[in-house]
């Protein structure tokens, strides 16, 4: 293991990024929250996997 | 044969009993209103009758054939209807459509002329979510008409709305019984009046009163006659002085006011006229023989 | 049959709508990826972390693709099944609680049908997120450790599946008559006290869903292993599932 094999990270990371955009264009049409709008947007950027999860799964709240 | 025959409806849930024994029949093309106070079992009875609760005793034949699955044949609106909110007004009523077993094709054709209908051909696709009372209201009716039922349920249809709303939902009802057969619950006699030709009225699970309007109308009304005039003290000994004539049975008198419970309208009547004309009393309002309904619906209430 | 098409279209597009097509299959494949390239990356980040005992990472060896691949699905058991559970939770409860399964009921609609769509949908997204996060991690680690048998794989991500929808079955169930949250709650704790049972008797209760993880992880490594009862047993257990929640969901369908 020599170098950084990029080609492989890379994809990982830009999965990572998907799911934050997602989150967060989810959030921004989204009505309601559980918890202010903008911590979620804080947790979606900087909360990597497990922020992304926690807002789909129990940051919003349905109808 | 009437369209709907109901034979002693009963609900016992746990302690109580919503609905204890009803009894009627509906002909094809009334509109009939489920008047009650909240807790008469108005919803219960609904809820019967659109196959969602199972009666604990009793029988509804739908068309004649009793039991069976009828679904197919009404549509139903709940006390406060609740929609996918993520859904569009057009894809609910074309998801509601193709429940009852409509073709894709043919849904999108009904969905389009029921929303115009009930004034929502703009709205139908926006999002449900951003939806008023009223707006929802008519969706719940479009969804209920979209398969041209038979007979349509709706509980409580106007209660939750605000003035605009009931008047928009009242007028379509107005256009819908022209078309099909309508059971509708209220607990305000006031709408049942406005567009029903019979009332059922409930109380305590059991069934009160029922039949035409007309009928119980005249039935229960007691030969009245309301007066007002100006504040004078003429007038007033004048109104003091006809609670005891012989035509009267039973008064109230208030300064300016009089309601009389008279043996003979027409003769009081023609009485009174006269004396306020030959006194030159200046008489506000007169009326004579009305209804006591709302005494009934009162009374039956135990209010 | 219709009217369950009808459902679970109504279903997927909720799915859809709502980013769980998408989201829950992401974070399947990075779930997935995430192992064989911790592992191979193992030996830096503990380097990386300080404090290393000397001479441990001389003895570190890189294990087999397989056993890689074997460890990569069974990060599906905790992470995995919170998710897929949690997106079930609310399926049925929610329906009851908001009150539009009134609306449904009233239709021509059995609700073997309601409950059928439901569970149909969230399998589907099932299949989704378990395919591709398995295909993801097996393509890593091929890449970074060696070749893998694609038939074992096959066998062992289907196995693994079987057990998940064991759980998702049961939180349907649940939903069908508790609040979302309990039904999480009680789906997740009966998957575990089947683990937790297995675990402690692994002979007597081997015939039981929770023997599906190791069953998977003997398959992937071994290409072997395979038993006809936890399949047997799981599928009892599924189809147990949604009827029941089909006969709770007919009495417990309306809001007081």
């Amino acid at each position: 293991m020599d170098e950084i094999k990029w080609g492989l990270i890379g994809p990982l990371l830009a999965l990572q990024a998907l799911l934050a955009v997602i989150g967060l264009i989810s959030l921004g049409k989204a009505e309601r929250t559980r918890g202010p709008k903008w911590l979620w947007v804080i947790i979606l950027i900087f909360g990597n996997l497990l922020g992304s999860v926690a807002y789909f799964t129990v940051g919003r709240k349905d109808n | 044969m009437p369209l709907l025959t109901v034979a002693n409806l009963r609900k016992v849930y746990g302690g109580h009993t919503p609905v204890d024994g009803i009894s009627f029949e509906i002909e094809a093309g009334k509109c009939v209103a489920l008047l009650g106070p909240n807790g008469a079992g108005k919803t219960t009875t609904l809820r019967m009758l659109a196959g969602l609760l199972k009666p604990t005793s009793g029988q509804i034949s739908f068309d004649g054939s009793p039991g069976g699955d009828y679904r197919k044949r009404i549509g139903y609106l709940p006390q406060s209807p609740a929609f996918y909110n993520w859904m569009s007004g057009q894809e609910y009523v074309v998801f509601a459509a193709k429940l009852c077993g409509i073709s894709s094709k043919e849904a999108a054709g009904l969905a389009a002329d029921v929303l115009e209908h009930v004034g929502l051909r703009d709205a139908g696709r926006r999002k449900i979510a951003g939806y008023s009372g009223g707006m929802k209201q008519r969706l719940g009716l479009a969804q209920a008409l979209i398969h041209r039922p038979r007979l349509l349920l709706l509980d409580e249809p106007v209660s939750a709305l605000d003035p605009i709303g009931r008047r928009e939902v009242m007028e379509l009802l107005r256009g819908i019984r022209e078309e099909t057969t309508v059971i509708f619950s209220t607990h305000v006699l006031h709408d049942a009046e406005e567009i029903c030709d019979d009332i059922i009225l409930m109380n305590q699970g059991l069934i009160a009163e029922h039949g035409a309007l007309s009928r119980l109308r005249s039935q229960y009304s007691i030969p009245v006659i309301r007066l007002t005039t100006e504040r004078e003290e003429k007038a007033q000994r004048w109104l003091e002085d006809l609670a005891h004539r012989s035509f009267v049975e039973q008064s109230e008198v208030s300064s300016g006011s009089a309601t009389l419970n008279v043996k003979n309208v027409e003769l009081a009547r023609q009485i009174i006229l006269q004396e306020a004309g030959s006194l030159d009393i200046p008489l506000l309002q007169f009326e004579a023989g009305s209804s006591t309904l709302e005494d009934l619906f009162m009374k039956v209430v135990g209010a | 049959m219709r009217n369950m098409w009808t459902l679970y279209h109504k279903e997927m597009l909720e799915s859809l709508r709502s980013y769980k097509l998408i989201w829950v299959p992401v974070v399947f494949i990075i779930l997935g990826i995430m192992q064989p390239l911790t592992t191979y990356y193992m030996p830096e980040i503990l380097k990386a972390s300080g404090n290393v005992p000397p001479g441990m990472l001389e003895g570190y060896e890189m294990p087999g693709s397989a056993v890689v691949m074997a460890q990569a699905l069974g990060q599906y058991g905790t992470i995995g099944m919170l998710i897929l559970v949690l997106g079930v939770m609310n399926s049925l409860a929610g329906e009851r609680s908001s009150g539009t399964v009134e609306m449904l009921m009233a239709k021509p609609v059995a609700p073997a049908a309601i409950v059928s769509a439901k569970w149909a949908a969230q399998l589907t997204v099932l299949v989704m997120a378990l395919g591709l996060g398995a295909a993801g991690a097996a393509y890593y680690t091929e890449q970074l450790m060696g070749p893998l048998s694609w038939s074992n794989l096959a066998a062992a991500a289907g196995l693994y599946g079987l057990w998940l929808l064991c759980a998702v079955s049961l939180t349907l169930l649940f939903s069908a008559w508790l609040r979302g949250p309990a039904a999480a709650f009680l789906g997740l704790l009966a998957a575990a006290a089947m683990s937790l049972a297995h675990s402690l008797l692994p002979s007597q209760l081997g015939w039981t869903p929770a023997s599906l993880t190791a069953m998977s992880a003997e398959m992937m490594t071994e290409g072997g292993g395979f038993a006809w009862g936890p399949v047997l047993f799981a599928g009892i257990l599924i189809v147990a599932c949604v009827a029941a929640a089909s006969l709770l969901i007919r009495r417990n369908q309306l809001p007081e």
